[in-house]
Formats: C-alpha cells, structure tokens, sequence
C-alpha cells in the first residue's frame, strides 16, 4: 500500500471537521474503551490478568528464534508448507507463484493487517488476479479504494448512505437502503457467490502456538473460517513475533485480546487449525501454506529496546484510547498501522525520517502505555524515536536536528548549568516573547484560539529574593 | 518542624508566579519552612522531550547538585516531578555514580499535593471554596506519577468545597509542551472537548495540578467562555476566605 505518513498534518486538518469521522470518534472510541473496561473485569483479578499477559509477551519475543523453530517443525510435523520470508516482496511472490502454479482464477481473503503492510492486493491485481475481501469492513474500503480506519474496524468511520452508494455501484445491490442488516445482506449475497467457487483463500495469524504448529483466528464474521475450511488451497500469512510457547498461553492471550479490541470474552469465532485436511476428515484444505513474514522485523529485534514492540498483539485498546487518535482518526498515519502502535510500527518498518510526524504528535499522556495487554510502554519509545531521530541514527534512518533545533538546545543545556546565564536568558526569552512575539508562527499557533495570560513583571525568583 | 525545598517549574518561574507563591503559602500554614535554593534553573523535560538526552543531561547534573542535600523538594507540577523522578535516572545508565545519586534524589522529591497528603499526613489545609469543583487529572500525575487520589482529598477537604464528577477527566487536555505549537489543530481541539466535559460537569471551577494544562485550559476558556476558569491546587488551597464560586 502507498506510503503516505508524511501528508499526517494536512489529513488530520481535514479529519478534524470531517463530520462522518468526528461522530464515531466523540462517541464510539470512549464506548469501546469503557467496554474494554467491563470486559476486563469479569477477570477474578484484572490486574493479574494483565501482568500474565505482558510475561507471556515478554516472554514470547524473548524466545523468538526458538520458538520459531519449533513452531515450523510441528506445523511441518501436521502437514504444513512452511516459507520464510525475508521481505514483503518475497511473501507476495510466493503467493503469486502459487495463484499461477494452480491457475487460479480469483481468491478470497480474510481481514489481515500483515497483507496491508504487504500490499499484496496491488500485486494481485498487476497479475490480473482478481481479490475479494470477505471481511465486511475490509471489502467496503477495497470497494471505496480507502486506508484502513482502524485495525480492528476498518470501516467502522463510513456512514451507510456511502456503503449503499458503492454497493450499488460495485457489488450488483439493486434497491438503495440505509439498513445495516440489508447492506450486510448485500455484501453477503455477494461473497458468497464467490466462495461458492473458491480455490484459494488467504488469511492472517492472530497467534501461532509452537508447541502444536497450530495457527489461531479471532473473528466475528465467519469469513476467516470460511477462508481456512472451504478452498482447496489455504495460504495463511503470519509476521514473526505472532509466536506463543503453548496452547495455554494461547488462550491466556485470546481472552486479552478479545476483551481488549472490543470488550467481548470470546469473538464469535475462534479457529485453531492444526495442518491441512488430514485422510480421515472431511473439512479444510488440502494443502496449508504458511508464511512466517520477517520484513524488517529482525532488526527490531535485535535492538533491546526496539524488541519491546514485537509484544504487540494487535487488540487496539491503544488505539481506541489515544486522545490525538481521538481527534483525527486513522487516516494521518499514513500506513497499514493507526494510533499509538502505529507511532512504533510505521517509524521502526518505514524509518524515522519519513514517519517524524507520528513520533512527533504525541502528548506523551501514557494512557496507551497504561492499557497495553502486552507491556509496551509506547512513550518511552517514543521519546527514544525522537532522540535516534535527532542523532541521525544509521539504522533507524533519523534524519538529524536542524541547525537552529541544536544549537537551541546546546545553548540551553549550556545555561541550565549556569544560574545567572540561565535567568538573564529566559529573562530576555519572556520579555522578547511578550513584547515582539506576536507575529512569530510559534506564538501565533498558540494565540490563533488561546489567549496567553499577561507577562508579570516578576518572576517568582524576584519575589522571593525580596 | 519540617523543611522542604521548593523547586520552581520554569513555566511558574516566568509566568505564573502566583503557583509558587500560593504553594509556599499553604506549605507555611501546614508547619513547613520551605528553602528557594536560588541556584536552580531548570528540569530539562523540554529538550528531553525533543530528544536531546545528552542536554538533558547537563540539566539533570546541575538540578542533581542544587537539590540533592535537601530531605524533601517539593514541586508544584506533575511533569517536571516525573522527569527528575522517572527519567533522571534512566538518563545515567552509564555513570553508575550520577545514576545512584539521580535514584536517591528520586525518592525524596514530591509532588505538591502528594508532599501534603503522603508526607505531611494532612487532608484539610484549612481551605475554604464556597461552590462545585470538577478535578482534571493532568496525566503526568495521574498515570506517570500515580497521584489522583491526594489532590481529590485536598479538594473534599475544603471548606465548602463539593467535587463534581467530569466526564473525560483523565484523558489528556492536548497541551504535550510543544506539540500544543507543533500541532495546533489537533491541540486546540483536544483542549475543545476538555472545556466542554469542564462546562457539562457544572462545576464552578476547574482544579488541577499542572501548570501546562493550566495555560492550556484557561487560554481556551479565556477566549471562548470569559467567567469560566482552571485553577491551580495550590491557588485554590491558599483560598481561606468567602469565596462564591465564579
């Protein structure tokens, strides 16, 4: 998918006074935030729930390599093709390869967030592969040709009058109605025509379990499953720290992750796929691709204090609780990542210099850290992208400070170890700011809709000597 | 008799002197001699924040040395509390002996109203507020530094005080130091609905304890609600007199 991080300031302008986006960030975000809460609590103790969750986390990227050599053995051991993918390019390629090798004429595809960071829908479609998203959510913006909103509802910003309009246009709705039941009845008729005569779906990974080689789906729609257990081909993709030691801790974090992105115990589907069809079944498909998908994510690792991020489960609590999300949506971000998980992921999969407005757009207010099931703590990171950002780390691509960015801030950290220096110069700051300041674009980007109280003429400092 | 020594936050310093003056106040009345050691300059949270660590570094040694021989330093904001009490430290990790010094300062600076509640044992300061008081829980206190339960009691222990509840109150008012200059747009809206759940809540004032928040929210409410405004704790605690509300 395009990159698009660098235009944050311009779309979040527009999301402001978006109307559609503003009705489901001022009341749906808190919703899904208090839900998260009550769902939480029916935990004997949500505290211990949590901690339990960011050991296991913890504890699962601390264990990457090996559990993931395990994890290929025992989906081996079931039946499963196993690829490893150093880039998004070679994943897709494979994909590709195996749509021509069969001949297969379209696939369906369950809603992952792995296959947007791969923009595997662009390369489908140069091959002539027609796609169709079976998430509902999902196929409204392929329809629409719109970014994901959320990572967990991706179209959860679109108003019905909007979906009846591109479902007429391009999914063969006769009758305009602004009836959910109706559009999802239409969206419905739709797919199922086309799983009907399926041969390949395609599908993410909410957990891998190395002790089983068994993939994990959490979903509320059915299609998951639909595209695990129908087509003769089932290809699932899964990014590398996707991994848990066991099927208890497994369901430890199923019920963190369910309770977390939408305050539910349990989704209304929960597959567990263990290898292809076996002899004696009747159900799945006959051969099982999965894609362990590193693009990028080694090197994450491998700095200690980046690897924290590769803890993420995907839920979206921090998300739903951002107060800058709250404002502008997903849009700004730019990327197949939103909110704060989207401020580490983009920048650590993108680079620093290009993504400086989502490390940059942050209140470091904590409330993400604070409802993170998996133990990150985004503000720290944050401030770590900031200070690689300025000191032009090599890995990372930071970009540098400015000329006037350093040497402001060598000045001040040179008069802040000199009392009289220090207040003659913040002294001289106030005096300029108050008399001369008004027309400086950083004053001004204060004053256009806040007053500034009135300079006193004494600091405390001069009150107190008295 | 105890004795604290009060450490300024630049932005009370420069421009919202009367903070300081009110928080001295109220330390007196509760027994407290307090010390401005006059060579204090400033936390460095600013350029940390931008990520300039090493800077932050030289801040961090000075503010280290003027403070360090005092028992309690006691401070009227949340953020500069949390920077010298949670960053200081993880700023040394390779100076082991600054590190240890930043880690022994750590446990001996509080928060204004935490200093009252957790240190002096105090709830009623003697303070008197005739009318509804809504809490905004500044996010530094509140989730940094995990205060929200003393300045709650401060205020429910004020003479004619009630406290109302606010929709929102701990989610952030969009000051963020610069991102409330960086971004602007997104800033004033995140203060826009901070006003409004303040204005639902009926409250005749709005109290917190961070001196950004506090520029933040009573510039939003000076230009768009003239009569309506935020108050700083240590203000609304130095308040012994008839007061009815705004």
């Amino acid at each position: 998918m395009d990159v698009k991080t660098e235009s944050y300031v311009a779309e979040a302008k527009k999301e402001l006074v978006n109307p559609s986006s503003r009705m489901f960030l001022d009341f749906f975000l808190p919703v899904l935030s208090a839900v998260r809460e009550i769902g939480l609590s029916s935990f004997p103790d949500p505290q211990a729930a949590v901690e339990r969750a960011r050991a296991i986390r913890r504890q699962s990227v601390g264990r990457l390599g090996e559990l993931l050599e395990t994890f290929e053995r025992n989906a081996m051991k079931a039946g499963a093709k196993v690829f490893w993918a150093k880039t998004a390019a070679d994943a897709n390629m494979y994909i590709r390869d195996l749509i021509n090798r069969h001949k297969i004429p379209y696939v369906t595809k369950g809603k992952s967030m792995i296959t947007e960071e791969m923009g595997l829908n662009d390369v489908l479609a140069k091959n002539g592969t027609p796609v169709y998203e079976t998430d509902l959510g999902e196929f409204i913006i392929q329809l629409l040709e719109k970014p994901p909103f959320h990572i967990i509802g991706p179209a959860i910003n679109i108003p019905t009058d909007e979906i009846c309009r591109i479902f007429m246009e391009r999914a063969g709705m006769e009758n305009p109605t602004n009836d959910p039941v109706a559009l999802g009845q239409a969206a419905r008729d739709f797919l199922r025509d086309k799983f009907k005569h399926m041969q390949m779906g395609i599908t993410g990974v909410n957990m891998a379990v190395a002790e089983t080689g068994s993939i994990i789906n959490v979903e509320n729609e059915g299609n998951i499953r639909f595209n695990k257990s129908a087509p003769a081909i089932q290809v699932s993709v899964m990014s590398i720290e996707k991994i848990v030691a066991s099927l208890d801790e497994a369901l430890h974090m199923l019920r963190m992750l369910c309770r977390n992105g939408t305050g539910q115990k349990l989704t209304s589907y929960v597959t567990v796929d263990t290898g292809p069809r076996k002899t004696d079944e009747m159900d799945g498909p006959e051969e099982l691709h999965i894609i362990i998908m590193d693009n990028g994510r080694s090197k994450i690792y491998e700095n200690p204090k980046t690897r924290e991020v590769l803890q993420c489960i995907r839920c979206g609590a921090c998300i739903n609780i951002c107060p800058v999300f709250r404002q502008i949506g997903g849009y700004p971000y730019g990327w197949a990542y939103t909110g704060p998980i989207g401020k580490l992921l983009n920048p650590l999969l993108l680079g620093l210099d290009r993504t400086s407005d989502l490390y940059g757009a942050c209140t470091l207010c904590n409330a993400c850290k604070n409802v993170c099931p998996a133990g990150i703590d985004h503000p720290s990171m944050i401030l770590y992208f900031r200070n690689r950002n300025m000191e032009q780390d090599q890995v990372l691509n930071g970009k540098g400070a400015t000329f006037s960015e350093r040497f402001f801030a060598n000045t001040a950290g040179i008069a802040g170890s000199y009392p009289i220096l220090w207040n003659t110069a913040t002294t001289i700051g106030k005096t300029a700011v108050s008399r001369f300041g008004s027309g400086h674009p950083l004053v001004k980007a204060w004053t256009e809709k806040r007053a500034f109280p009135p300079m006193p003429k004494k600091t405390y400092r001069d009150i107190r000597k008295k | 008799m105890k004795k604290a020594a009060l450490f300024i936050p630049c932005s009370v310093n420069l421009i919202l002197p009367g903070i300081a003056v009110a928080a001295d106040l109220v330390l007196k009345r509760l027994g407290v001699t307090t010390v401005y050691p006059d060579s204090q300059t400033c936390c460095g949270q600013m350029v940390y924040n931008k990520g300039f660590f090493d800077q932050a570094k030289s801040f961090a040694r000075h503010f280290i040395q003027v403070f360090e021989n005092f028992d309690a330093v006691v401070c009227p904001s949340g953020s500069c509390t949390a920077m010298v009490k949670h960053r200081y430290p993880t700023l040394f990790d390779d100076e082991p002996s600054m590190k240890k010094r930043a880690e022994i300062l750590s446990t001996r600076i509080f928060e204004f109203s935490e200093y009252i509640v957790d240190v002096l044992k105090i709830e009623d300061t003697g303070a008197a507020f005739n009318g509804k008081v809504a809490y905004h829980e500044s996010c530094h206190l509140n989730r940094d530094l995990g205060i929200s339960a003393q300045p709650k009691a401060l205020i429910r222990a004020a003479k004619g005080a009630q406290l109302v509840h606010m929709n929102n109150a701990d989610q952030c008012c969009g000051f963020g130091g610069e991102f409330s200059v960086a971004y602007p747009d997104i800033s004033n809206a995140l203060v826009g609905s901070k006003v409004k759940c303040y204005l639902e809540s009926g409250a005749d004032i709005l109290v917190l304890g961070e001196p950004g928040c506090l520029l933040n929210i009573n510039g939003y409410l000076e230009r768009n609600h003239p009569g309506k405004r935020a108050m700083h704790i240590a203000e609304f605690l130095a308040e012994q007199g008839e007061h009815h509300g705004c």
